[in-house]
């Protein structure tokens, strides 16, 4: 079956009532549990498993397929509108998604959020069916090492993004990677930084690390900003349509996400989140003015929301054509294929085309459905910003608590939220970045467990970083970025002297 | 006269047992019962678990909850199944929270011997040796010819330091008398990764995990870690006997409901009996063997020996590593 064919014969299986339906269902859903904070799109398809016992195949892996980046849809909105993410993809767009809102933008931001996803997965469904082949191949040569080159060039290249105080980001920075070594260590099997405790085996929580230090830092924030009681920022219709001047920012940065995120999400265990804030830095470091970001500039939304839904397609990639997860949700969908007894693996796509060209077809489509329904949505989701923030902020703290439950089943994990959303409140009051520490904390078991698996394997040669092809570039634009920075540093340093 | 007395005093023994037996019976249960499974939904755990707990239901007319408490391997499960010590609180659960968890997690937090009452063994699951299709290996001989070549000429990878596969990989390198570079990852779809982009030589693994990829040309399986070949994968040989491995090797994962102790005994013998029912039906034998697990059943006696011998077994190989 050439693409062609396998394009129309996925029509044939999308546009099936049944699974159109249960398409539908899985984005709007998927929409919603991503605008609520906490509950993510893990949380929402274990549920609706069991479900998928009753539904064939097809119509069961489009829903929860449309569950999982119909989230990433919703993160954004309560990112944008008030600075609490939804998911910990869109953490990145509270850096200026909300100082848009606040700037009475809020309607521009939610329309470029909900553009840009819908053109990321566009994109990402056109590298899916051209490059997928060529992606899964890439994504068996990428050992350790190269991960481990990848990940420290991604670290170095956003350690500094959204802080005019270099040393402040940096001690953001460190601190993330402190918390990402709590837990487990992979190869000796030693508790680290978990002080006896069982439940803290397997790390913190990154749900209730992004929830305590975005949500409930931000929500004690605004107690004490009680002055904006019953002063929500005004939107009128006409204020949802971009300036002339926001169309011409928004297709570089969209073009650019989208490319950051299909090469990501198509690497198993890398992920969207990081795509997201890879793209956020790399608009910065190209932005002709980087300080204009974190004060509102779109590309800051643009890029990061186009970047994390081509990261939610492509993920696919590794899923369908190896049969090989690269994150726990999808672990989940194989699981519901197992149960109908459909054996994932690289044979799939042969034994099963119907599945494979029926989710890609029904990728178009939910996505559509997603612009439709959310496009009309901005104005609504806006005007949530006129419930008092005494209705609005319990509430969210209740869907906090409920999500970050939802993860594991943990009450510990609770208790984790109050904790960190405390030490965020006051990092936030000492103008530290709480972005950077996610970074930190989702790049820095990446980072270790990699380099320690690298050397292992090398069995302990360090030059297996520059005997491999894809790592060697990795290292050399590592170091071509630090002396690139220095460089600019010390013109910097020399023309304030000189003058 | 005096045996008599014995034999009556038995008899009338086992008839008050009896009737006390059936007076738990009819009142329990009469509220829902709540099953622990140490690890995420949709996981294998979960869904072997939940093929129990259907049936389940409908043979004690009472809703059976399935509580995932996953962390730690799955010692949160047991940690929470013994929280709630009522008539009502269950559990599945792989071996290792029951076997090699006390010794390899700090504060474990219970005494297997004294905190839980089995109930019956629910599955077990052996290992495959996979390798990449084009490595040379092509049986268990040469493959520890291989592993001698040169000490850790073979890099294999499991899900994690003492894990089922880690320590299964331990027990075949000492049956085998070679040592091997132990890489640890964090599930089976890293390990295959590894294995077929050519980064690592071999790893013990579910069959499941082994098959698709097998299917397509991309690994094969040297042998199989049961004492029998195994229905999933009929044709990979038995390992155990094979160039010089003892003919006891074997080396098999399992799922066991248990109870924490002072469960009434009389609770616990309607379990062990609905359970190993459940076991018998095809309809579920062949669901699990389709996951890769084969279904066991038995009696409780059964799974205490089954515990207190992988204990030991598992014990040396922990004692062997800890000694490098």
């Amino acid at each position: 079956m050439n693409t062609v064919e396998g394009i129309l014969h996925g029509f044939s299986v999308a546009l099936r009532p049944d699974v159109l339906v249960y398409c539908v269902l899985g984005v709007v859903m998927g929409t919603f549990i991503g605008v609520l904070p906490g509950i993510g799109a893990m949380a929402a398809i274990s549920l609706l498993l069991p479900l998928t016992y009753y539904i064939s195949p097809e119509a069961a892996l489009v829903m929860l397929g449309g569950v999982y980046y119909g989230a990433q849809y919703g993160g954004a909105v309560a990112s944008i509108l008030l600075r609490l993410p939804g998911t910990p993809q869109s953490a990145i767009t509270t850096l200026d998604g909300y100082p848009m809102a606040r700037q009475g933008r809020a309607g521009v931001a939610l329309f470029a959020s909900m553009v840009s996803s819908f053109c990321g997965s566009m994109i990402g469904i056109v590298v899916l069916v051209v490059l997928a082949g060529w992606l899964s191949r890439m994504a068996t040569r990428f050992g350790a090492a190269d991960y481990a080159a990848m990940m420290v060039l991604g670290l170095v290249a956003a350690s500094t993004i959204g802080s005019r105080r270099p040393a402040k980001a940096l001690a953001m920075v460190v601190l993330g990677l402190i918390l990402g070594s709590v837990g487990t260590d992979v190869n000796s099997g030693v508790q680290r930084l978990t002080f006896g405790q069982t439940q803290m085996m397997d790390g913190i929580n990154l749900v209730a690390l992004a929830m305590g230090l975005f949500g409930v830092a931000e929500i004690i924030g605004n107690i004490r900003n009680a002055e904006r009681e019953g002063s929500p920022p005004h939107v009128s219709l006409r204020q949802l349509l971009p300036t002339r001047d926001d169309l011409r920012r928004m297709p570089g940065a969209v073009a650019r996400g989208s490319a950051l995120g299909s090469f990501f999400g198509a690497l198993p265990g890398t992920g969207s989140t990081i795509s997201s804030f890879l793209s956020y830095a790399l608009e910065r470091r190209i932005a002709r003015r980087p300080e204009r970001f974190g004060q509102g500039a779109i590309e800051g939304v643009a890029g990061p929301e186009a970047a994390n839904n081509s990261a939610a397609i492509s993920a696919f990639v590794p899923t369908l054509t190896l049969g090989i997860p690269g994150d726990p949700i999808m672990a989940l969908m194989l699981g519901a294929l197992v149960i109908h007894g459909v054996q994932p693996g690289p044979l799939m796509l042969e034994a099963r085309p119907d599945m494979f060209w029926g989710l890609v077809v029904s990728f178009g489509i939910g996505n559509l459905i997603l612009l439709v329904l959310n496009l009309p949505l901005i104005g609504i989701w806006v005007s949530m910003l006129r419930i008092p923030f005494r209705w609005l902020y319990p509430a969210i703290v209740v869907f906090v608590c409920l999500g970050v439950y939802s993860v594991r089943g943990s009450s510990f994990d609770i208790a984790a939220v109050a904790v960190i959303g405390a030490i965020g409140y006051l990092l936030a009051m000492a103008r530290f970045n709480p972005a950077l520490l996610l970074l930190g904390f989702v790049l820095g078991p990446l980072i270790e467990t990699n380099l320690r698996r690298a050397m292992l394997i090398g069995r302990g040669d360090p030059m297996v970083f520059l005997q491999r092809p894809i790592s060697a570039v990795f290292v050399v634009a590592t170091v071509a970025l630090i002396a690139a920075s220095l460089w600019g540093a010390w013109r910097r340093f020399r023309s304030r002297t000189a003058a | 006269m005096k045996q008599f007395n014995r034999r009556a005093l038995l008899a009338l023994g086992a008839v008050m047992i009896g009737t006390g037996m059936a007076a738990a019976q009819d009142a329990w249960p009469t509220e829902p019962l709540r099953v622990y499974v140490g690890f995420p939904a949709g996981s294998s755990p979960d869904v072997l678990a939940r093929l129990i707990t259907e049936p389940l239901s409908r043979k004690l007319g009472q809703p059976v909850v399935v509580e995932n408490k996953p962390g730690a391997g799955g010692v949160i499960g047991v940690q929470q199944m013994l929280a709630g010590k009522t008539d009502y609180a269950f559990g599945t659960t792989i071996n290792g929270p029951l076997t090699t968890s006390p010794r390899l997690v700090e504060n474990v937090g219970y005494d297997v011997g004294k905190d839980i009452a089995p109930v019956a063994l629910i599955a077990t699951s052996p290992l495959v040796l996979a390798m990449a299709a084009e490595a040379a290996p092509t049986d268990i001989a040469s493959f520890i010819e291989a592993a001698r070549a040169e000490t850790g000429a073979i890099a294999y990878g499991s899900v994690g330091q003492g894990s089922g596969a880690h320590l299964t990989a331990e027990l075949f390198a000492d049956a085998a008398g070679i040592e091997m570079l132990h890489i640890p990852f964090t599930s089976y779809a890293e390990v295959t990764t590894s294995i077929i982009g050519g980064e690592i030589d071999a790893g013990f693994m579910a069959p499941s995990a082994a098959l698709p990829q097998v299917q397509a040309d991309k690994m094969k399986m040297l042998g199989i870690t049961s004492s029998e070949p195994f229905a999933q994968v009929p044709d990979v040989p038995v390992i155990a006997g094979q160039a010089g491995i003892p003919d006891d090797f074997r080396a098999e994962l399992w799922n066991a409901f248990i109870a924490p102790a002072g469960t009434d005994p009389a609770i616990l013998e309607r379990l062990n009996t609905e359970v190993n029912a459940i076991l018998d039906d095809p309809e579920v034998q062949k669901k699990m063997l389709a996951m890769g697990w084969q279904a066991q059943g038995g009696t409780a006696d059964d799974l205490a020996r089954r515990i207190a011998d992988d204990t030991s077994v598992w014990g040396n190989v922990i004692d062997r590593i800890e000694a490098q």
